[in-house]
């Protein structure tokens, strides 16, 4: 009697062994086709960005009011963040090099970290906040409202008129913003290394000049981009996976954005292997 | 104008009308909303923007136009929710109608707009516009004939 | 102000800044200039890499743009200098690899003379290596030997003083034996001064009896004088003499 009991334990415990192995396996699984999924999605958009048929008066529409939403409504909060955080940064970078007396170095932690690490993330973060957030939770409401419908029922395709413009707006302002990120940081950086140095602004922009790697500022760009093409487009792909029902509104939300951080993440990692290469 | 006695009658000839006309199909549909992001003149707009690649400000004049005619100026520049229903309504027929060639569909037109006590105003606005559209086809429940009045005799 | 136009304004002014930007920096760094490319030589490929600096008073004149190992085993450094810096190389430059023990290695190159002709391409100059880790340890090696060296002998000069300072016929037990005699000679003394003191009381008790004893005095102060001279001679002989006052 005692034995069949064991024997019934044991087969229990298989098969209860092999129900988790198969729930691991499926989960894996659909997460690995959902990966995919988004990445062949992802592939067909940056394509059809350099399609010339893509581009028409309706999405350049959007293109305007999106660039308009995204980069000037901003421009002036984010220059007064970039004036007060940059030169805080700049000067507690600077004193710090000081302190440790590696003042030589400090061309090189400017160029090398601070204007092409730092400031495409400290933008990247600021407008995947802003943006980033907005564009999902529009995505998700116009799925629900049935606007999608719409667009498919008047022949407008969905990548052309609502994916092209703002993924290329994404582009755009992440570059441009980053960019200006980074002068307002070179210039808090004369006015620091001359408090804190002692360095003339000659001098300064000549110790900048030689710490300054063009491919250093290509790959800063280029990082840039993808970091625009995919704060835009992952949202706005979780966004349309919403369903007609109200309350899948935040959870594609709420996906959409821990899926964006976890890709600014990875690109980020990606862009220092790249220079470590 | 066509009546069904079932949902499912009614579903299926406005997939076959969907069909039959790929490239110009223009339904007026409770189900085809406006885009509530963009304002109402912005989605007529986008139908000539889009397929004609015609310009924001040219087209923008030619919707102007347009509601003038059937005196909804004032509704311009509002969006989805600001609109009444037979505003709504009137903005949703003249979206279809930008469409070339346009097949126009319009799919219970009482449940649109309910207030309505017959059809009359709905073929005023049809014959406004009437150059703007090749076609015209009205869907509706066989119950709803008598709105209809004399058109269905 | 239209939102058009306000998105125009933006996009044009922060591309063109972009551009003019990557321009400058292009130009600063001889993107666009044609460049000279001289061959360095080496014994070790160790310490040089396709893309380090070459440095002329503490500028970048040019990159490594490659490095090849010849028939014989001798590591080729290419380096390309942009014609504008071009000027810095001279016959008589000299190449040295910098390696500092913070920060990025680097070619140095050092022209004693600018005004002597410049260095043709097909030279192929040694490049010297200065290494600041190894500097620095050959730099202390020379030291720690001489320190090495000191400490023997200290060991040595202890282990001679103890002998001599503590052994049988060293200094201490003999400093010791005199520390000794001398105490034994300072108790003496101690008794002398106290016999002085009580001549020196009864000294003052005659004079008290002036009257009696004015005889006397002439006779006292010789004997007294006798007396010290008696204990100067004493002590200047340092003879364990008992000295008897009269």
């Amino acid at each position: 009697m005692r034995e069949h009991v064991l024997i019934l334990r044991i087969l229990n415990a298989k098969k209860r062994l092999m129900s988790f192995i198969e729930t691991t396996g499926s989960f894996a699984m659909q997460r690995a086709t959902s990966f995919a999924q988004m990445i062949s999605f992802a592939a067909a958009v940056f394509y059809r960005l350099f399609m010339l048929g893509t581009y028409n008066s309706a999405t350049r529409t959007v293109l305007v009011n999106q660039i308009y939403f995204t980069s000037i409504q901003i421009l002036p909060a984010f220059l007064a963040v970039s004036v007060l955080f940059g030169s805080v940064l700049i000067g507690i970078v600077f004193q710090l090099l000081k302190n440790l007396g590696l003042t030589d170095l400090f061309g090189n932690v400017l160029m090398g970290l601070i204007v092409t690490e730092l400031s495409p993330l400290f933008t990247v973060l600021l407008i995947t906040l802003r943006s980033g957030a907005a564009i999902n939770t529009e995505m998700a409401a116009m799925k629900v409202n049935q606007e999608i419908k719409t667009l498919e029922t008047f022949r407008i395709d969905v990548i052309n008129y609502l994916l092209a413009p703002r993924v290329v707006n994404g582009i755009i302002s992440v570059v441009l913003l980053s960019f200006l990120f980074s002068i307002v940081l070179m210039g808090s950086g004369i006015l620091f290394s001359r408090v804190i140095f002692g360095i003339s602004a000659d001098v300064y922009v000549n110790i900048l000049l030689n710490s300054t790697n063009f491919s250093d500022i290509v790959i800063a760009l280029v990082k840039c981009a993808v970091f625009g093409f995919f704060i835009t487009f992952i949202p706005i792909y979780f966004g349309l996976r919403a369903t007609h029902e109200l309350t899948s509104i935040p959870i594609v939300v709420s996906r959409g954005m821990v899926s964006v951080f976890a890709a600014i993440l990875i690109i980020e990692v990606l862009s220092l292997l790249t220079k470590l290469m | 104008m066509t009546f069904f006695d079932t949902e499912e009658k009614l579903s299926r000839a406005v997939q076959k009308f969907l069909r039959v006309n790929p490239r110009n199909a223009a339904p007026v549909c409770e189900d085809i909303p406006l885009l509530s992001n963009q304002e109402a003149w912005l989605n007529i707009a986008l139908i000539k923007q889009y397929h004609e690649n015609m310009s924001a400000q040219a087209s923008r004049k030619l919707v102007f136009n347009w509601l003038k005619r059937l005196g909804l100026e004032s509704v311009a520049d509002k969006r989805n929710l600001a609109l009444g229903d037979k505003e709504r309504f009137l903005v949703k027929l003249l979206r279809s109608a930008m469409v070339q060639n346009a097949a126009i569909l319009i799919n219970r037109p009482f449940n649109m707009v309910p207030q309505l006590k017959n059809i009359d105003p709905i073929l005023q606005a049809l014959k406004t516009i009437d150059d703007l559209y090749s076609s015209c086809h009205i869907y509706d429940y066989d119950w709803m004939e008598q709105k209809y009045g004399a058109l269905c005799r | 102000m239209s939102r058009e136009y306000k998105v125009g304004i933006f996009v044009i002014c922060a591309a063109a800044l972009v551009l003019l930007a990557l321009l400058f920096l292009a130009v600063e760094k001889g993107l666009f200039s044609t460049s000279h490319t001289y061959t360095l030589s080496s014994r070790t490929g160790d310490g040089f890499a396709v893309g380090m600096p070459v440095v002329f008073s503490g500028f970048d004149i040019g990159r490594v743009h490659s490095l090849e190992l010849d028939d014989r085993g001798i590591v080729l450094i290419k380096i390309r200098i942009p014609d504008k810096h071009v000027k810095w190389i001279k016959e008589d430059s000299f190449f040295v690899l910098y390696r500092p023990l913070i920060g990025a290695a680097r070619i140095v190159v050092n022209t004693n003379n600018l005004e002597s002709p410049p260095m043709p391409e097909k030279k192929v100059a040694e490049v010297f290596v200065v290494n600041d880790i190894n500097d620095a340890i050959e730099k202390i090696q020379p030291l720690l030997e001489t320190i090495e060296r000191l400490s023997r002998r200290i060991d040595g000069m202890a282990a001679k003083a103890d002998e001599q300072v503590f052994g049988k016929e060293g200094t201490l037990p003999q400093i010791n034996k005199i520390l000794k005699d001398v105490a034994g000679k300072l108790e003496k003394l101690e008794t002398t001064v106290d016999n002085l003191n009580k001549i020196s009381k009864d000294a003052s008790e005659g004079t008290q009896d002036l009257g009696a004893l004015r005889a006397d005095i002439d006779e006292v102060t010789q004997t007294l004088n006798k007396v010290s001279r008696d204990i100067n001679a004493l002590l200047y002989k340092k003879k364990d003499t008992e000295i008897k006052l009269p």
